[in-house]
């Protein structure tokens, strides 16, 4: 009985999550954002994450809200956070800090002077 | 030694009619909603409760538990749950096959858990972890439909074995009072359940105003007998021992209690182990796969099975990535987990049977299985310090985690998640753990091991021990190495 109960409770949990936004197709004059790291390849300690924000046509846009999350793919280890970085000619440095070696998975949220925001994330695999 | 059952509240709790449902109801409830959120949640481990649950915190607390007071996971186990449902559908009640009826399943069982964990990378995959709780729900029911007795938990249930074999280290074990008692005893209620459907008949104890002091009954309302088939007068050792506590209801004379004993008492007790070949083994594997499972976590493994991959000229096949890292895992697995520890406790036992000229005393099984005990201690120190790591160092993502999910379902009442919380771990302080843990379980295996000899060689006891002290020495050695590296938490090798 306590288990048909909690079946049922579920069943409405089931129907109250809710659902994800969409993933927007890109639109062909959409913004592009690109990740580099410093180091190359990236290593376990001290990091920066140089991140571009340019418009379709390659010209750098200044001014956005950086934030970046970065997940270990597995679970038990704390996500880092940073963000808020200046920008010069597009560019955006973003101090970071890689805790473990292992799979990364860096979501980087930009929103742009005009209000649109991009979201992008990136895998990437850090030595220890 | 006290009975906890006598204790004041605690026992009327544990010995109440429904009192392993209390444990169960609550784990049943959270395997639940990992199966949900592992479904529906997020797709990033890292903040789905269905990879931090079982990952960082089960495993980690089921160890610890385990060592300190004794086999509480299976007692909660809501794996069974479905038992009494699938119980009433059964019809034949037959008993397992005989010839299944040992550890070998149990050892595949680990090995497979193992292997799928490591290749398919679970703890990265909700989804496939939720797919994991799922089937131990339907395997455990469909043995325990097929089957008359707990099939699943004594013969197949990998982590069932997990739990039988590090709680013959703990504190506690199951025995009765009295054994006079059990002497006398008409029933056996403790093995064959309180009730049943013929009559018995049975002496009521009378009071003193003449009427029976307690009553017997049988009836539909009376309790199973141990499921594993366990005799509680008779019992050694906590292996196989569910601590269900169904042999202390089901007793008519209130004989049964959990009494507490010097931790891990019956490593050294001579006959409290069957010398069975399919039970050291699971016992010498899971030291082994202690140590496998945490190389399993450093860069050395990495390169390992890219030299494999070459060496066995893989790459030209054209196979996929995640076949060429089937095979490699596959290889390491069945080196490190089967044929290493095979041929090391065959040539110990070989070399103690020879040096103590012992060759036509005692069979090579007789040699081998008596120094089973031995590896309880240091395989318990392996999967402490690797355990105990992800557990520290994981243990408050389940706090913010599980804010998000309530967000999620529009429930405020927790607030923000704060994914920092609890700040960055002291690594220094966790690696210091982690070494002490593993000379515990080397100089415990010392200790063990030492005893064994002079039990079984007397004065040839210093060189009946040599080969096994130098194996348990290469092991230690083995894990201080590997515990050493860095931790790694890399997924596939390529992508
Ligand atoms: S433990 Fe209880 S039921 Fe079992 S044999 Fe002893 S007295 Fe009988
Ligand atoms: S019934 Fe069997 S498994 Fe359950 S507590 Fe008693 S001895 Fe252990
Ligand atoms: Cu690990």
């Amino acid at each position: 009985m306590p288990t048909l109960l909690t079946l049922l409770l579920l069943l409405t949990l089931v129907g109250c999550r809710e659902p994800a936004p969409p993933t927007p197709t890109p639109a062909p004059d959409a913004p592009r954002l690109r990740l580099a790291v410093d180091p190359d390849p990236a290593a376990v300690g001290d990091a920066a994450l140089l991140i571009t924000l340019t418009t379709f046509d390659g010209q750098p846009i200044d001014g956005a809200q950086i934030t970046v999350r970065g997940d270990m793919n597995h679970a038990g280890m704390q996500p880092v956070l940073s963000g808020g970085a200046e920008s010069e000619n597009g560019v955006y440095r973003v101090p970071f800090r890689w805790t473990m070696g292992g799979d990364w998975i860096v979501t980087i949220t930009a929103v742009l002077p005009d209000g649109r925001q991009i979201v992008k994330t990136v895998d990437l695999a850090v030595r220890s | 030694m006290i009975d906890v059952l006598r204790l004041p509240l605690i026992g009327r709790i544990l010995k109440h009619r429904r009192g392993r449902l209390a444990l169960q109801v609550p784990f049943l409830l959270i395997a639940l909603l990992l199966i949900y959120d592992g479904f529906t949640g997020t797709p990033l481990a890292a903040q789905n409760l269905a990879t931090i649950v079982p990952w960082v915190h089960f495993r980690g607390f089921a160890i610890l538990v385990l060592l300190l007071a004794g086999n509480l996971f299976c007692m909660g186990c809501p794996f069974t749950l479905p038992r009494t449902l699938a119980k009433r559908l059964s019809l034949s009640g037959r008993r397992f096959p005989r010839l299944l009826r040992g550890k070998w399943l149990s050892i595949g069982a680990l090995l497979l858990l193992f292997f799928l964990y490591e290749w398919l990378d679970l703890w990265a995959s909700p989804a496939l972890t939720a797919w994991v709780i799922v089937a131990y729900f339907a395997a455990s029911f469909v043995l325990e439909a097929a089957f008359s007795e707990s099939a699943f938990c004594k013969y197949v249930c990998p982590l069932g074995a997990f739990n039988f074999v590090y709680s013959t280290a703990a504190p506690t074990r199951i025995g009765v009072h009295d054994a006079d008692v059990c002497k006398s005893c008409v029933g056996r209620e403790c093995l064959n359940g309180s009730y049943s459907p013929q009559p018995i008949i049975l002496i009521d104890q009378i009071g003193v105003d003449g009427a029976p002091t307690k009553a017997h009954i049988h009836n539909k309302t009376g309790v199973p007998g141990c499921g594993t088939l366990l005799f509680a007068p008779q019992i050694q050792s906590n292996l196989d021992c569910t601590l269900c506590l169904d042999c202390v209801r089901a007793c008519p004379h209130d004989n049964v209690g959990l009494f507490t004993r010097a931790p891990g008492a019956e490593l050294t007790q001579p006959d409290a182990w069957h010398k069975r070949y399919d039970l050291s083994f699971l016992i010498i594997g899971l030291a082994f796969m202690g140590l496998l499972n945490a190389f399993g976590m450093i860069p050395p493994v990495y390169a390992l099975m890219s030299d494999l991959i070459d060496a066995l000229g893989l790459r030209a096949l054209g196979w996929s990535g995640l076949a060429l890292e089937g095979i490699a895992l596959l290889t390491i697995f069945a080196g490190g987990g089967v044929v290493l520890p095979a041929l090391l406790t065959f040539s110990a036992a070989s070399a103690a049977r020879a040096l103590t000229r012992t060759t036509h005393r005692d069979s090579l099984r007789a040699a081998l299985t008596a120094f089973a005990p031995a590896f309880v201690p240091i395989g318990a120190g392996f999967w402490l310090a690797h355990y105990s790591f992800h557990l520290w160092i994981g243990f408050f993502t389940i706090v913010p985690a599980f804010q998000a999910f309530l967000l999620d379902h529009r429930i405020g009442i927790l607030g923000q998640p704060n994914w920092l919380l609890g700040g960055e771990p002291n690594l220094t302080l966790v690696g210091l753990l982690q070494t002490l843990a593993l000379l515990g379980g080397f100089i415990g295996s010392l200790s063990v091991a030492s005893r064994i000899a002079l039990r079984l060689y007397r004065r040839g006891s210093f060189l009946g021990l040599l080969p096994w002290a130098l194996l348990l020495l290469a092991l230690m050695l083995v894990g201080l190495w590997v515990f050493g590296q860095p931790m790694e938490m890399r997924g596939a090798l390529f992508d």
